[in-house]
């Protein structure tokens, strides 16, 4: 169980879980082209400040958020575990953002997701659409329009 | 038929002819005898009908036809060009234009019938019939008509055809067996796409009456379109020449069918037939149209002898050319990286040939670059040529008299900067024929000639096409611009006091600022000249004015040729590298730190009797002062018109080619950044855009 590929005849769907500071959060992974280590993030003045600035993935420019600066958490501390999640978002193209950790890649079905009593706006949870359960542990699943999306065009 | 996928093709070829049409119109509102226009009309009206119809879009078939039949008289001199036909035939252009947005947005031409449109051409005609003894023609026979206007060219090829003993003997036994045998020669139209469709339409037009006895060249040529644009073919049939015919003529895109009874006894004498038959009149079934033929097969033949030699081109999606581009830009980046690796001081790459080979690589990399721009450069004339008749236009309705002058139409542009360049040149040329020129009378009074002129110039300087839209008007009255501004309140008299000449008249292109004293139709709705410079702006381009009171001004628009790679000098600022378009640089410059001066409080250099305002970038672009100012500055002095700054830097790099690459939707960087590049070492560097600074 723990290490995720689990069929059911209900209709699940798989998610990466990440870590970012002590919490676990799951991104869907129909959205994610690529996980890539920390590289040179190269600085870009006047931006958002959730922008940390672009990486030259394979030859093509792509800007990295953020996640923790997005959420209101402390700045990133940059390890040997950080990762840049690439997400191919359609139309908008492609955006990385930074995690503390890649963990696993966990199946939860509809069943397994608990969806927030109420949804505040400015909240972090406004990220978040729903809690998957797996095993012991708690997963906060990312809603992924929010998370990139602009808050002023949200 | 599905014929969806000729769509695109329909779009284009339209658009081709309907701006022919509309230049041809122009010539003819000129000269009203101009036979070669009047040939050039009909054939493109007649084009135009012949692919409305194969695309179905019966409304376009029905307005090009009868725009068609008034040509038919004009040409049969029947009726003579007026003022009132150019009008009315603008009108058609419009309505057909119309259509064709329809089928862009829609793939439907939509359901406006145009009938007043269609009344008035008919009224035309009518006019026409009343006049000559002659009745209309009937619609079957003009088609025929329009074969009149080659004919000289075209000859009926199935006299000259070599038979061999087999044919002979097939024709023979035709003969024998009582049907009668008719050569046939189908001329297809030069722009038709399909050609062995059409011809295996002709086939079975004709297949109902008889049978196919001899194809030249043989059938299996023409089912896989080795042939020309024409086709020769004997059938065997009972039947009238003159019921088969009008079958063959009703397949659309097909130029002519020149047809008559063969014999067989012909067959063996046909050196002296060939000859004769030229001679001949023309068989019965093309009567109608030698009679209009007279006038036109003279013009047809000169026009035919105008005609430059067909070009081999190729149509490519853009899109195509977009992934070439692309891959061309991958390529100059993995040659940057190749040779920042051959320039790392004690790497193992000593050898001579290396280096050769290298500096190799970049000539073709350089040269590839090139050609592929060149591929996507496309003239400006097919944005300009639409100008002509809007002038002729904004004349009748602003009732003044003016005349536009176009120079340069062949200055070649990128395709997407060509495809937007349109309509911010189309407020220009408005605001001079609406703000610019004065009217007829106040232009005498001024000694001016009564009819005002307005320029349009193209020509390329260094990395950028200037475009140039001027006129011999009023001028811009710096005077009243400068009270205008004061009474809405976008500067104070004070500031009004301080300005420049200059300065005032870049108050025009404020948002929300029009000059025209009451609001036309044409422009003076305050959408004008901001609109303009931004979208010229977005180009990567700048517009700048000169005006001179009372003798005319000039609107100059400057755009860079590409928009996907440049040469750039690459700088140092703290650790971060920044490139700076070469094509706005004007010099480098070290100053000592004693020598900035200030001016409202302001820093500036006095370099050579200009006093230059300097721009720190490290402040700009959020970074940290540095602690102990160096001695002196090395300042990088860029040039937007006649303004100049100095920008300061902490190194100099040196000169690149780079390739601009977009930072995506997500970051909402300011304008300064215009995008960013990837250096041979696989870092990144930012690009700025240095006309923001100013």
């Amino acid at each position: 169980m723990m290490n995720g590929i689990e069929i059911s005849g209900k209709s699940t769907k798989q998610y990466i879980v990440v870590k970012i500071g002590s919490e676990q959060y799951g991104l869907d992974i129909s959205y994610i082209d690529n996980i890539v280590r920390m590289q040179t993030i190269t600085r870009v003045p006047k931006v958002q400040t959730y922008f940390k600035g672009i990486i030259n993935l394979r030859g093509e420019v792509v800007p990295v958020m953020s996640i923790r600066l997005k959420m209101l958490l402390a700045d990133d501390q940059f390890t040997d575990a950080s990762r840049i999640i690439i997400l191919k978002i359609e139309e908008q193209g492609t955006i990385g953002i930074i995690v503390d950790e890649v963990k696993e890649v966990v199946e939860l079905a509809m069943d397994d997701i608990d969806r927030p009593a109420q949804k505040s706006k400015l909240d972090k949870n406004s990220f978040i659409f729903g809690v998957g359960k797996h095993g012991d542990e708690l997963i906060s699943l990312f809603d992924i329009s929010a998370v990139v999306d602009e808050p002023d065009n949200a | 038929m599905d014929v969806s996928q000729y769509l695109e093709i329909f779009i284009d070829e339209t658009n081709e002819h309907l701006q022919n049409l509309s230049d041809c119109i122009m010539v003819l509102e000129k000269e009203p005898d101009n036979k070669d226009t009047i040939n050039e009309i009909f054939r493109a009206a007649h084009s135009l009908k012949g692919m409305a119809g194969t695309m179905g879009f019966k409304r376009m078939q029905h307005l090009t036809h009868d725009m068609e039949n008034v040509f038919q008289e004009v040409r049969s001199d029947k009726i003579s060009v007026n003022s009132r036909m150019i009008d009315l035939l603008f009108e058609c252009l419009d309505a057909l234009d119309k259509y064709l947005e329809n089928v862009k947005e829609t793939s439907n031409e939509g359901t406006e019938d145009n009938e007043a449109i269609i009344k008035e051409l008919n009224d035309f005609i009518a006019q026409a019939s009343g006049e000559a003894p002659a009745p209309a023609p009937e619609p079957a026979k003009e088609e025929k008509s329009d074969t009149a206007k080659d004919e000289d060219e075209r000859e009926k090829k199935f006299l000259k055809v070599e038979l061999d003993e087999v044919e002979k003997t097939a024709i023979k036994s035709a003969e024998d067996s009582g049907t009668r045998v008719y050569g046939f020669t189908v001329y297809i139209h030069q722009d038709c796409l399909l050609k062995a469709a059409r011809a295996f339409l002709v086939f079975k037009a004709v297949e109902e009456f008889g049978e196919i006895i001899i194809y030249r060249p043989s059938s299996r040529d023409i089912e896989d379109e080795k042939f020309e644009l024409d086709f020769t073919f004997f059938l065997a049939s009972s039947e009238d020449l003159e019921k088969i015919i009008p079958g063959t003529l009703a397949v659309s895109e097909i130029d002519a069918v020149l047809a008559e009874e063969v014999k067989f006894a012909d067959f063996n004498k046909k050196e002296e037939t060939s000859v004769s038959a030229e001679a001949a009149p023309a068989p019965k079934e093309q009567e109608p149209a030698k009679k209009a033929a007279p006038a036109a097969a003279n013009a047809g033949k000169k026009q035919a002898a105008n005609k430059p030699v067909t070009s081999r081109t190729v149509r490519v999606d853009i899109e195509k050319l977009d992934a070439l581009m692309n891959q061309v830009s991958e390529l100059i980046i993995a040659k940057n990286s190749l040779v920042s690796i051959s320039a790392t001081e004690g790497g193992n790459f000593e050898s001579q040939l290396f280096h050769e080979q290298i500096e190799y690589l970049e000539r073709i990399t350089t040269s590839l670059h090139e050609s592929v721009m060149k591929v996507r450069m496309v003239p400006i004339e097919s944005v300009v040529n639409k100008f002509p008749r809007m002038i002729r236009d904004l004349s009748r309705k602003l009732n003044k008299s003016m005349e536009l002058y176009m120079s340069g139409e062949d200055t070649e542009l990128d395709r997407t900067v060509v495809d937007q360049i349109g309509d911010p040149l189309q407020h220009l040329l408005r605001n001079s024929a609406d703000h610019g020129l004065e009217s007829s009378e106040t232009r005498i009074q001024r000694g001016k000639p009564a009819k005002g002129s307005i320029y349009l110039n193209a020509f390329q300087e260094g990395n950028n096409v200037i475009i140039e839209v001027s006129d011999d008007g009023n001028g811009i009255d710096t005077d009243a611009v400068r009270e205008k501004a004061i009474e809405r309140g976008v500067i104070t008299p004070d500031q009004a006091d301080g300005m420049s000449q200059k300065e005032i008249i870049n108050l025009l292109f404020m948002p929300s600022f029009s000059m025209a004293k009451k609001i036309t139709d044409i422009s003076g709705r305050g959408v004008g000249l901001d609109v303009v410079r931004s979208n010229i702006e977005a180009l990567g381009g700048d517009v700048e004015v000169s005006s001179k009171l009372g003798e005319g001004s000039k609107f100059t628009v400057r755009l860079p040729l590409t928009l996907a790679i440049i040469q750039a000098l690459m700088v140092e600022i703290r650790d971060e590298k920044y490139a700076i378009a070469l094509g706005s640089i004007q010099n480098i410059e070290d100053i000592p730190v004693n020598e900035i001066r200030f001016v409202e409080a302001k820093e500036v250099i006095h370099l050579r009797g200009i006093v230059i305002p300097i721009i720190r970038l490290d402040k700009i672009l959020e970074m940290e002062p540095l602690e102990k100012e160096p001695e002196s500055l090395t300042v990088v002095v860029v040039k937007k018109g006649d303004n100049y700054a100095g920008l300061v830097v902490d190194n100099l790099i040196g000169q690149q080619e780079i390739v601009i690459k977009s930072l995506g939707k997500f970051i909402k960087a300011n304008k300064i950044i215009s995008g960013a590049t990837i250096l041979g070492d696989g870092e990144m560097a930012l690009i700025l855009d240095v006309n923001t600074l100013f």
